[in-house]
């Protein structure tokens, strides 16, 4: 990103050669003064917020760096990471892969009507996760249809009740997000392959590679680029999950299904954790600007080679 | 280069000042409640109020309950129509987490149904958000309309140490207790007769196992109902006073009894043997029900303000008895209790209109319209009230419970964070993933952190 | 050389990831159309959602606050973007970071603190608590893609306007922007779709009922109602049909947007 930008500013730099122009500051206020009052302001505030021991409602109490030490000691704030790892597998890693492979194939032939599948295989990514989660609940019920299929087939001692079972709630929640996720990156592999000169299969091609040797030597290497942004914006999802968990299960059975974000809206507003709730969310912001950094720096160092 | 540091000196001389300005305690100089006493007279009649209007949060979606809250409201703005009222009712779990958020709002609702217990009423008096109603039950004479023990369940002392003694904080206007509904459809074609006690009870949960039916119909996914189970049968083994005292979050009793052990394990028995509906891990409470009321069942634990419900589905076939006694001579005991009260927001603009609302809706005239919809009022429960049938069965369970002065709170109400101890504890005790000592222990442990700091 | 093979292999492949990816949402348009007692196809469902389950108050009120939201964005966004994207300032570097922390923020993380501290300045449960927060998320990815698409602008075309003695606002608003159409409309569609389904910031923020935006109501609907299938797959087919709508009206400028401000961005 470093060498992108250092080229973009140069870019600047020729179209208005000379000084700095002060009336930038104008075009910029609008957007920094809501930015700061609504975001930057609250993320400062978050931080005050986790030095107190504070349950909402009454006065507060200092207890400085204890509730960050709950972090990594409390079971109870420890486990939703556990599982955002889990939906993280789900949400970003599963999608990803089918994705890639499945644009690899299908790019292999020009085909048509390619609009309309686009149009439909994104439509999961429109619809609100609320009513993506609603939907889900009624086929994830005990007398819902995935079970009915399992019946109609013959697997009836794979049927259970889905949301309410302590092994498998977590990774049905997370098959929600594999659903909505793979259309995405489907789509947006289709378009980086779509990129790809046809010199380089041709070069391929020629030395004898086979569709697989393709797909390594020529088709992965051009997609870091796309693989960075879809890789990003997949785990970010899997770790803001919030909306499909208020709606399905609550965190339970037990706690099977907490995740970060519901747990800083139960320690919160539920449990008058309110510190708690926010090193947690500090916890969780850390966490997705490490991964973000990390995928972004793969790619570069990718690129590099 | 000059020009860079001086550039990150003036970033971090303003992020500094974001800081300090932003620097006070959370909570300290919140306004709290402002529930203070006026000196003038109370005003009581809603027709000298002017317009205005009462939001009212209550949870009474079930059947029957929906049917008279709307008809009172509708009678309340009939008589008085100065005043026009905005209902809005949430299920019971949508309530208590959207009311956390309203009853600190400064035009939040007037009227509201707070969970009893210290984790909802008690955080909610401790910090001053509900408005003492003293005054209005003088003015009101809501002393005289319900015995002292109904009333003693929304005293609280003002710091919310003391539940069952201090000023008043809500009135009631349902009563219920949790007992054990049974298909007398069902038991005759299997031979059976409601059991007459315990043993029985239990022996014919086998029984109807093996005969290929669901002994207990139950849906827990909202992780509460298990509350009532577990509170069930823990009252056949421990006395009603050691559950008061878990209950009301008082020193003194302890989760890691025999008699709570006993319990434990007998849920978890019956969790093992099949005596649930299956599945029930993942199914509703509502599921749960509508099932048994297509027949799907022979037991229902549930208390009752199912009964309209079932009634209705089931008509003369569905019969409702205490939990039958574990020895002879046990006094009668059930977990229950006045439903859920009726309270004023610190925050209300129109604390004379609410109180003189909350007068309305459990004054005689609309306790005696509850009977006769077969909901379950706290007062004139003979009146208008079926003379057969579950609904009779219901009535006189309630007097016999009241008058031997047996019901016992809910187990979640006893702490601050009980709720979320016991439903969790609960789902993991049902699938095993915890034995009965560990499950204890874990109640224990809530219960006597509060005990002995006095905070959750 | 294309083998008849693989283009059916590819169809295939497409073709049960488009059931794949519709089943669920036709099953619930069915349910929703599904009379309670199973008998036969009716309308009534959405009717007793739409006045029973209040739907009406809750489009309504989510369909106030995406516009307000999507507008003020696409303004906030275009102003800044070009700051960034057509000028040269001092701090450019640090601004620049700033706005990217908006974009990876989780919202629950700002709606937290944002909260209380609202609360007690008496702010919360009003229509600005929940729509203010929400432009400052879009707006900050609003201006990373309106950046891209400046810095993308030929730069000859500033200079010609320029050398004719045009400002920079006449630069922006008169030439700039009009050619930025596509941009700005799958911007606009993008920040459409996030706030009309932002759950977790009204949830939170608000209190009263007519503040109450669809994805709640279909929350609190489902709470209430959990055994009248019918009405709630009506409402939650009633409330992802609006972003349903506009996605599919401008599908073609949307992904288009999406994948250029992807490789872009």
């Amino acid at each position: 990103m470093l060498k992108r930008r250092a080229s973009r500013d140069v870019l600047t730099r020729q179209t208005f050669p000379g000084k700095p122009d002060k009336v930038a500051y104008l075009y910029l206020a609008p957007l920094f003064l809501v930015y700061s009052l609504f975001l930057l302001l609250p993320l400062l505030r978050l931080v005050w917020f986790a030095l107190y021991d504070w349950n909402g409602l009454s006065s507060a109490k200092w207890v400085g760096l204890a509730n960050f030490r709950d972090l990594f000691v409390e079971e109870s704030q420890r486990e939703p990471f556990l599982h955002a790892g889990i939906l993280i597998f789900f949400f970003s890693v599963i999608p990803v892969t089918v994705g890639l492979v499945l644009a690899a194939i299908v790019s292999r032939s020009p085909l048509r009507a390619l609009g309309f599948f686009r149009t439909v295989l994104f439509m999961p990514q429109v619809v609100a996760m609320v009513v993506v989660a609603a939907a889900w609940r009624s086929l994830y019920a005990p007398a819902g249809t995935i079970n009915e299929f399992l019946r109609a087939v013959g697997l009836d001692t794979l049927t259970r009740p889905w949301l309410g079972d302590y092994n498998f709630a977590l990774p049905a929640i997370g098959i929600i997000g594999t659903w909505v996720g793979t259309g995405l990156t489907f789509i947006l592999f289709l378009g980086g392959i779509a990129k790809i000169p046809r010199e380089l299969y041709e070069a391929a091609r020629i030395d004898g590679a086979g569709p697989i040797r393709e797909f390594f030597s020529v088709t992965l290497p051009s997609l870091r680029y796309e693989l960075s942004v879809v890789l990003t914006l997949t785990v970010i999802a899997a770790l803001r999950t919030f909306d499909v968990i208020y709606v399905t299960t609550r965190g339970g059975p037990g706690t099977s299904t907490v995740v970060p974000s519901f747990q800083v809206y139960r320690d919160a507003f539920q449990l008058g954790h309110v510190g708690a709730a926010a090193a947690l969310a500090i916890g969780l912001t850390t966490l997705i600007f490490v991964l973000s950094f990390v995928i972004t720096q793969i790619a570069e160092r990718g690129r590099e080679t | 280069m000059r020009p860079q540091v001086r550039w990150t000196a003036v970033v971090a001389v303003v992020a500094g000042a974001m800081l300090l300005s932003t620097a006070c305690t959370p909570g300290g100089g919140q306004p709290t409640g402002s529930a203070k006493e006026t000196g003038q007279a109370t005003v009581t009649d809603p027709a000298q109020m002017g317009n205005l209007t009462l939001t009212v949060w209550d949870g009474q979606t079930q059947g029957a309950e929906d049917g008279v809250m709307n008809a009172l409201n509708a009678a309340f703005e009939k008589k008085y129509p100065n005043i026009t009222i905005n209902r809005v009712s949430r299920s019971f779990e949508d309530l208590r987490t959207a009311l956390r958020l309203a009853v600190t709002d400064k035009t939040g609702p007037d009227v509201v149904q707070p969970n009893k217990g210290r984790p909802d009423m008690g955080a909610f008096v401790q910090a001053g958000l509900l408005r003492p109603l003293d005054k209005y039950a003088a003015a009101y004479g809501w002393d005289k309309r319900f015995p002292a023990s109904i009333l003693n369940w929304s005293r609280w002392s003002s710091d919310a140490k003391d539940w069952g003694k201090g000023s008043l904080y809500g009135v009631p206007q349902l009563d219920e207790v949790v007992g054990i509904y049974y298909n007398k459809a069902t038991l005759d074609a299997l031979g059976l007769e409601p059991p007459q006690t315990w043993e029985e009870f239990e022996a014919q949960l086998v029984k109807i196992k093996d005969a290929g039916k669901i002994p207990i119909q139950f849906g827990n996914v909202e992780q509460w109902p298990a509350i009532h189970e577990y509170g069930l049968i823990q009252s056949r083994y421990e006395p009603a006073e050691t559950i008061r005292e878990l209950g009301f979050g008082n020193k003194g009793a302890d989760y890691q009894s025999d008699g709570n052990l006993k319990a434990a394990t007998t849920l978890q028995d019956w969790a093992t043997s099949g005596f649930f509906a299956p599945g029930y891990n993942g199914q509703t409470y509502d599921d749960s029900s509508r099932l048994y009321g297509q027949g799907n069942g022979v037991f229902f634990i549930g208390g009752t303000w199912l009964l309209t419900d079932f009634v209705k589905a089931l008509g003369d076939n569905v019969g409702f008895m205490l939990p039958p006694p574990n020895q002879a001579g046990q006094p009668i005991v059930a977990p229950g209790g006045p439903d859920l009260c009726f309270s004023v927001t610190a925050n209300s603009k129109n604390p004379d209109a609410a109180a003189a609302y909350i007068d309305f809706i459990t004054n005689d005239d609309a306790m005696s319209q509850l009977a006769t919809a077969g909901v379950l009022p706290i007062n004139n429960l003979g009146s208008a009230a079926p003379s057969s049938g579950a609904g009779a069965q219901v009535r006189d369970a309630l007097k016999a419970i009241t008058d031997a002065g047996g019901m016992v709170p809910y187990l979640d109400y006893g702490t601050p964070t009980m709720y979320d101890t016991i439903t969790v504890a609960l789902q993991d005790l049902l699938a095993k993933r915890v034995t009965p000592e560990d499950f204890t222990a874990r109640l224990q442990n809530d219960y006597a952190n509060f005990t002995f700091t006095g905070v959750g | 050389m294309i083998s008849q093979r693989q283009r059916i292999a590819s169809y295939t492949i497409l073709v049960l990831f488009a059931i794949v990816a519709l089943y669920p949402i036709i099953n619930i348009v069915v349910l929703s159309l599904t009379a309670p007692e199973g008998g036969g196809y009716v309308l009534s469902n959405y009717t007793a959602a739409w006045e029973i389950g209040r739907f009406s108050t809750y489009l309504r009120m989510s369909l106030l606050v995406s516009s307000f939201v999507v507008v003020c964005s696409l303004v906030l966004s275009s102003l800044a973007g070009y700051a960034f994207g057509c000028m040269r300032f001092r701090g450019v570097t640090a601004l620049f970071y700033l706005c990217l922390i908006g974009i990876m923020v989780p919202m629950e993380a700002v709606a937290l603190p944002l909260y209380f501290d609202l609360r007690s300045v008496g702010l919360t449960d009003t229509f600005w608590s929940v729509s203010l927060p929400q432009v400052a998320q879009i707006s900050a990815f609003g201006t990373f893609w309106m950046r891209a698409y400046f810095l993308s602008s030929p730069p000859a075309l500033r200079e010609a306007a320029r050398i004719d003695g045009a400002n920079h606002w006449q630069i922006l608003w008169r030439i700039l922007i009009p050619v930025a159409r596509p941009n700005l409309i799958a911007l606009a569609v993008l920040g459409f779709m996030w706030s009309w389904n932002e759950f977790f910031i009204p949830l939170v923020m608000v209190t009263s009922e007519s503040l109450r935006t669809a994805p709640l109501g279909l929350a609190f609907f489902q709470g209430k109602y959990t055994t009248a299938v019918g009405p709630l797959a009506a409402g939650a087919v009633i409330v992802a049909l609006p972003v349903v709508v506009v996605y599919l009206a401008l599908q073609r400028h949307f992904i288009r947007g999406i994948i250029e401000g992807a490789i872009k961005g």
